[in-house]
């Protein structure tokens, strides 16, 4: 009953109607409350495009850390309206549900699972808070998407330009250069020359699933790693690797010679080195806090990035060719292990968690419950204790970083249930060639 | 124990404000008896009255000094009809309100022979409210936060002065100093009775085993700053006089801190439990 009346206009029109009115309400709660619904980072990108208006820097204003392209983005924000910026990441974040539509219909979803996995993204309450308080993830997640639409329709090149472009915007979309050159590899053209896409199976069981012929298990670690070593020298990859790394050098040149050493050290550098002690989702905060007077050894560095490294590449090696399951086991797993991890990064995963769902075995009923439960709880805990420190004044420094500590554990069972539970179904069909030599290495 | 230290803090602060004010009563008369050299001028084209301390701000700051003294305009003011029955302070208090991180620094400014006298020089003078406040280290006020009350018309006019990152702890940052001008404007009955409200917020303080970093705040420089209606284009000044608020109650912020102890164990099990995690998810991936 209620399927028939679950439209994707009908979808996309509820949830610009919802955006909407949280976008007013908005407005309606700065004007009147003391706390204000709209994000902070939202006045400081809002002041940098004042200042670009002004003719001035957009790191005139302290604590800007983006590419100057954001405060262009805004400048309406002062010419126009302030509320311009949370309309264009509101419209980015519906965009968003189109691509995963789009996305999902070109791997052969059917209506239904489509729709719901669309809702999946357009009604979760991260997403829509996020876009309506001012957030620009909205941006990054849409452009994401794209280039997987590009990738999946044989536009190489488009993806490329899109991807140097929104690494210099945002930089943690370079997690997945790996992943993308590597399907970019012998595989990747059909024998018209653009890809066969994998089109999705009826049924979820797992079990029956893992013995047809037409689902390709995953390679071996050692398989993969000779794969990747022969991908890397296809005419798509260098092609793609050329033209990104042109785009993000373009991009990056143009607003050095723009604007010199304010903007590498801000919207660069600092991203890269970014350590803060100040208390965020992250295990490392306390770690941080505790040594910020006397700096950090070298052993210490290694070990806080080691984890990190080693999950990515075990990420890659093994699920690549499933592409956005492998994006998001990336981000949810980049996110969980970062020294710095707040609540506006959890939408990076967030949008490509649509795009696994119809291959998932996880029912909402029981494990997806216990998953959702066990995430937001740990998280709610974690909100407790930081709510104590930073508006109570109370010393719970302690509790806190244990409360981290759990919401990293927490994280990692929802990885290694989702990871259980997956369909692995490799985003594109190996042509014959490659497809006989992985059966004869099999045997 | 963190409870039970209160009453404590509370009885020190009690006694300092009480040192405070004895050695305020002491050196009061020799301030009125050379009640002059607290009234200087300033040009009109100076939007700030503390920017020229920038300097000692960043560096090391000097606990108390006289901002009208050290103006190097005292001539500007001959000729001027400053000695006139420009408002008197008659009470201050200033208190910190809130919990946590975040607070504020509420000021009740009373005025003497108000509304009277106050209405009578504001018929003929404009005049504003200037407070300065150093904030000691620690503690910092947020520029763009303040801007947006200039924009609500809050604040005549807002500035912070010294260092205004926002994100450092006190361990890798300086001191700063807020100045805040409030219009007297001869409509307002509030004026008598003027409350000011500054946002504050806190550092991450340095280590420290006691758990607990206490912040205090020296005494704020209050005058008031005032000209002609009518300006004469070539030659506009304003006319600052102290309004000899110091010192007021000594304010004191208990900011929760790390603890150096912490150091062994907390570094070991976090990369320990990084590296337990990131282990789970390898093989994950191999036996998937």
């Amino acid at each position: 009953m209620a399927s028939a009346a679950l439209t994707l206009p009908r979808v996309m029109l509820a949830s610009a109607a919802l955006r909407l009115s949280l976008m007013v309400f908005g407005e309606w709660q700065d004007a009147h409350l003391e706390v204000r619904y709209t994000d902070v980072d939202y006045l400081v990108f809002s002041d940098a495009a004042a200042s670009v208006a002004a003719g001035g820097s957009p790191f005139a204003r302290a604590t800007y850390r983006y590419s100057p392209l954001l405060a262009y983005l805004l400048l309406p924000n002062s010419l126009l309206h302030p509320a311009w910026g949370k309309l264009l990441f509101s419209a980015a974040d519906l965009l968003v549900g189109l691509f995963i539509n789009t996305i999902l219909k070109l791997r052969g979803v059917p209506d239904r699972t489509r729709i719901w996995s669309v809702i999946a993204w357009l009604f979760n309450p991260f997403t829509f808070t996020i876009g309506t308080r001012g957030n620009c993830e909205p941006i990054v997640c849409a452009v994401i998407l794209w280039i997987l639409i590009c990738l999946m329709n044989g536009r190489v090149l488009q993806a490329a330009f899109w991807y140097g472009l929104i690494v210099h915007f945002r930089i943690y979309p370079i997690i997945y250069a790996i992943p993308f050159v590597i399907i970019l590899g012998n595989s990747y053209a059909g024998p018209a020359g653009s890809p066969i896409l994998t089109q999705w199976t009826s049924k979820q069981h797992l079990e029956s699933d893992k013995s047809n012929p037409s689902v390709e298990e995953p390679t071996s670690l050692l398989a993969s790693l000779w794969n990747f070593v022969q991908s890397l020298v296809t005419r798509n990859a260098i092609l793609f690797g050329l033209l990104s790394g042109s785009m993000f050098f373009l991009w990056t040149g143009v607003f050095f010679h723009l604007y010199g050493w304010d903007f590498l050290n801000e919207a660069l550098l600092y991203h890269l080195s970014r350590t803060d002690p100040r208390h965020n989702f992250s295990i490392y905060f306390y770690h941080i806090y505790l040594h910020h007077q006397q700096g950090f050894s070298s052993i210490q560095k290694v070990a806080s990035f080691l984890p990190q490294l080693i999950v990515q590449l075990a990420l890659i090696l093994r699920f690549c060719r499933d592409l956005p399951f492998c994006m998001f086991l990336q981000t949810v797993a980049f996110v969980a292990f970062n020294k710095v991890m707040t609540a506006q990064y959890f939408v990076w995963f967030f949008c490509l968690l649509p795009l696994i769902l119809p291959w998932t075995g996880i029912n909402l009923k029981w494990k997806g419950l216990a998953c959702i439960l066990v995430w937001m709880g740990s998280q709610l805990h974690w909100l407790m204790w930081a709510y104590m420190l930073e508006f109570k004044g109370r010393n719970v420094f302690i509790q806190l970083w244990v409360a981290g500590l759990m919401f990293l554990a927490a994280n990692i069972f929802v990885m290694l249930m989702v990871i259980n539970q997956h369909k692995f179904t490799p985003l594109f069909s190996s042509s014959v060639k490659s497809g006989s030599k992985i059966a004869v290495k099999k045997e | 124990m963190a409870e039970g230290s209160g009453p404590w803090l509370l009885a020190v602060a009690l006694l300092a404000a009480c040192a405070s004010g004895i050695a305020a009563a002491a050196s009061s008369p020799e301030k009125a008896g050379t009640s002059q050299k607290f009234i200087n001028c300033i040009p009109c084209s100076r939007r700030y009255v503390a920017d020229a301390y920038l300097d000692t701000l960043t560096g090391q700051l000097a606990q108390q000094h006289d901002l009208t003294e050290t103006s190097d305009s005292a001539d500007l003011c001959k000729g001027l009809d400053y000695d006139l029955d420009a408002p008197v302070l008659s009470k201050l208090h200033r208190q910190l309100v809130g919990e946590g991180s975040h607070r504020h620094l509420v000021y009740h400014v009373k005025f003497a022979n108000c509304p009277d006298a106050m209405v009578n020089f504001l018929d003929s003078y404009s005049a504003n409210l200037v407070v300065i406040e150093n904030l000691p280290n620690g503690v910092f006020a947020d520029p763009f936060e303040l801007q947006h009350f200039v924009e609500r018309k809050v604040f005549l006019d807002v500035v912070v002065f010294g260092d205004t990152n926002l994100e450092l702890p006190s361990a890798l940052s300086n001191r700063s100093s807020v100045e805040t001008h409030v219009d007297l404007r001869p409509s307002e009955s509030m004026n008598c009775n003027l409350v000011i409200d500054l946002p504050l917020h806190a550092r991450y303080p340095p280590l420290d085993a006691s758990g607990y970093a206490t912040v205090e705040f020296g005494s704020p420089d209050l005058l008031i700053r005032y000209r002609k209606k009518e300006i004469l284009s070539d030659s506009c000044f304003w006319v600052l006089k102290d309004l000899n608020a110091a010192p007021v109650e000594k304010v004191a912020w208990r900011i929760p801190c790390g603890d150096e102890a912490h150091r062994g164990f907390v570094s070991s099990i976090t990369f320990l439990s990084a590296l337990v995690c990131s282990i789970f998810i390898v093989i994950a991936a191999l036996f998937y």
